[in-house]
């Protein structure tokens, strides 16, 4: 059974149709990724997954499970955590407590619980702290904690919104453009991360406009172009196929 | 217990009083607009149902006034829900539309209830509050607020300030939070409410206009959005300083004016807040703007 599985996914907007039935399967452990001009749709299909917005037709399932027309806060807690293109992060809060915010759902003291505070919700916030706190050494941001997240170097925001993503377990990461912006020293420190990442048993699925390090890194690469799936299979394969060559036709491809 | 009444001159009591009941009301105004952003122009026809509530448990069914402060945050509550439960769904300013209808129309229903006097308003509520309950009060709404932001509900309700789809997406349900968070708020209008009552024993609708939602509204912006420390600053300050000072009350107006004008000027985060001023007068502007357009064209069918 794939981890992730879209079939025949579709979402329109007014007359626009921004996802057009997409296939895809996502195997446990695997990098994919997800390439495409700009408007193709990745960061819809992102949208799609985490329930922001439901599809027009078609299903999502996760572990089996169909999790279209589910709720952003529901579908991540059954282990879909993800970053945004345009970062957002919760900027006037401190590092640390951006990365607490990720615990949210795996954690349960209410209003009353902190009011009252009784040792058992004492105990829960201990154990958001340290998680928390080990969320940030694994994206290196452990010396950063107090700091205000927009106060955060562009690089280091965006590798918080990894560690926020970290906080809530979740078996399947999906990094959208997790390199924009980047210099060439702060997308190695990424990839190096991201292997880590994967190697902790997680499984990714990235939309990045850089070819260098989607080829380098993905297991898979699904090509989108006018919201419709072109192409998809292991790096080499995608990269020689006429019909992505031709979507990218005065775009660089590596 | 009663060791501190005489202690101290009448008036300052007075005074004190007062400003131990505006902070109770502007906490529970910082913890809607402050700290979760979301704008309520409002705040007042809660505490005017708090007031109200706890002046009929007190006078017209005679029960004790610990009770009648319980009712009267748990009646302010209910309507909190009431008003909340459709428009908390939406994201952007609904809630400030709505909470500034609501106090219109509350403001017009009272007018023409007979039971609560009408016009008139009620008198002869008997006059329970004092510095030592007032001040046990405000204490325990302090610390409840303190607490709160400190914990993992007060974490959820800055992160849906900031940024509502980023908070979804780590799997807070933004909806449920404010819908508790406004029930907590406009609970504390109501016991502000009921000790106002309780103090000056006279209620008239007009007391609870759109005016005093919007002084609420100052003290919480004066001192920070989203600072508890700051509110509370905010509220002593636009309390006492005009009473102090002997100003007329048509001086407060001005004064308040002025001092938001070189707020927006040179401290644009409050006294000592976190979020920027000039948002949120830009969203109330907004909101006015919406609502004045509404008007045009209603008029225009009409
Ligand atoms: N909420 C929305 N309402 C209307 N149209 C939308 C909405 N979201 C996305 N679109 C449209 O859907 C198309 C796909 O957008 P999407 O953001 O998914 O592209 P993308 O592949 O991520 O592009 P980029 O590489 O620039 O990030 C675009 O034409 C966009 O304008
Ligand atoms: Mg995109």
């Amino acid at each position: 059974m794939p981890l992730l599985e879209l079939n025949e996914v579709t979402i329109k907007f007014g007359g626009l149709i921004a996802v057009d039935s997409v296939d895809l399967t996502i195997e446990k452990g695997e990098i994919q990724a997800l390439i495409g001009p700009n408007g193709a749709g990745k960061s819809t299909v992102f949208n799609l997954v985490t329930g922001i917005y439901p599809p027009t037709s078609g299903t999502i399932s996760f572990k089996g499970q169909a999790i279209n027309g589910k709720k952003p806060y529901n579908i991540t807690r059954l282990g879909i955590a993800r970053t945004f293109q345009n970062i957002r992060l919760f900027n006037e809060l401190t590092v640390l407590d951006n990365v607490k915010i990720g615990r949210h759902c795996r954690s349960k003291a209410g209003a009353f619980g902190g009011i009252i505070q009784p040792p058992s919700v004492k105990r829960e916030e201990k154990e958001i702290e340290q998680k928390a706190l080990e969320c940030l050494r694994l994206m290196d941001l452990d010396d950063k904690a107090e700091e205000l997240a927009k106060n955060l170097p562009y690089g280091e925001q965006r590798r918080l919104e990894i560690a926020r993503a970290m906080a809530s377990e979740p078996e399947i990461l999906l990094l959208d453009e997790p390199a924009a912006g980047m210099n060439p020293q702060e997308k190695t420190v990424l990839v190096e991360k991201i292997k880590k990442i994967r190697e902790m048993g997680l499984t990714i699925f990235l939309v990045e406009h850089d070819m260098k390090f989607v080829m380098g890194i993905s297991d898979r690469v699904a090509v989108l172009d006018y919201g419709k799936k072109i192409a998809d299979g292991p790096p080499d394969a995608v990269q020689k196929n006429p019909e992505v060559i031709a979507a990218y036709l005065g775009k660089e491809v590596v | 217990m009663a060791f501190l009444d005489g202690l101290l001159p009448a008036y300052y009591e007075s005074i004190i009083i007062t400003v131990g009941i505006y902070i109770i009301l502007a906490l529970g105004l910082n913890l809607i607009t402050g700290v979760t952003g979301q704008l309520s122009l409002g705040h007042a026809a809660y505490m005017c149902i708090g007031a109200y509530t706890s002046a009929i448990v007190s006078m017209k069914l005679g029960l004790p006034f610990i009770v009648a402060l319980l009712c009267a945050g748990i009646v302010a509550a209910i309507f909190g829900i009431f008003i909340g439960f459709p428009v908390l769904r939406l994201t952007g300013d609904y809630l400030a539309i709505c909470t500034l209808g609501f106090g219109e129309i509350l403001k017009s229903i009272l007018f023409n209830m007979p039971y609560v006097g009408g016009a008139m308003g009620m008198a002869g509520i008997p006059p329970k509050t004092t510095l030592l309950n007032t001040i046990i009060i405000a204490l325990i709404v302090i610390i409840v607020m303190v607490r709160m932001e400190r914990s993992r509900f007060g974490r959820s309700l800055v992160a849906i300030r900031e940024d509502e789809i980023a908070a979804e997406c780590m799997g807070i349900n933004a909806f449920r939070y404010k819908l508790q968070m406004f029930a907590i708020g406009t609970f504390t209008a109501g016991l502000g409410g009921a000790l106002w009552a309780h103090k000056i024993m006279v209620l008239q609708p007009r007391d609870f206009g759109f005016m005093k939602s919007i002084e609420i509204l100052n003290m919480v912006v004066l001192g920070g959005l989203g600072s508890i420390p700051g509110t509370i600053l905010g509220a002593t300050l636009l309390t006492a300083i005009p009473e102090i000072l002997r100003f007329s009350s048509e001086y407060r107006m001005v004064i308040y004016g002025a001092l938001l004008v070189i707020m927006m000027i040179f401290r644009p985060h409050g006294l000592m807040g976190n979020t920027d001023f000039n948002k949120l007068a830009k969203r109330t502007f907004r909101v006015f703007n919406t609502n004045n357009n509404k008007d045009k064209k209603s008029g225009m069918e009409g």
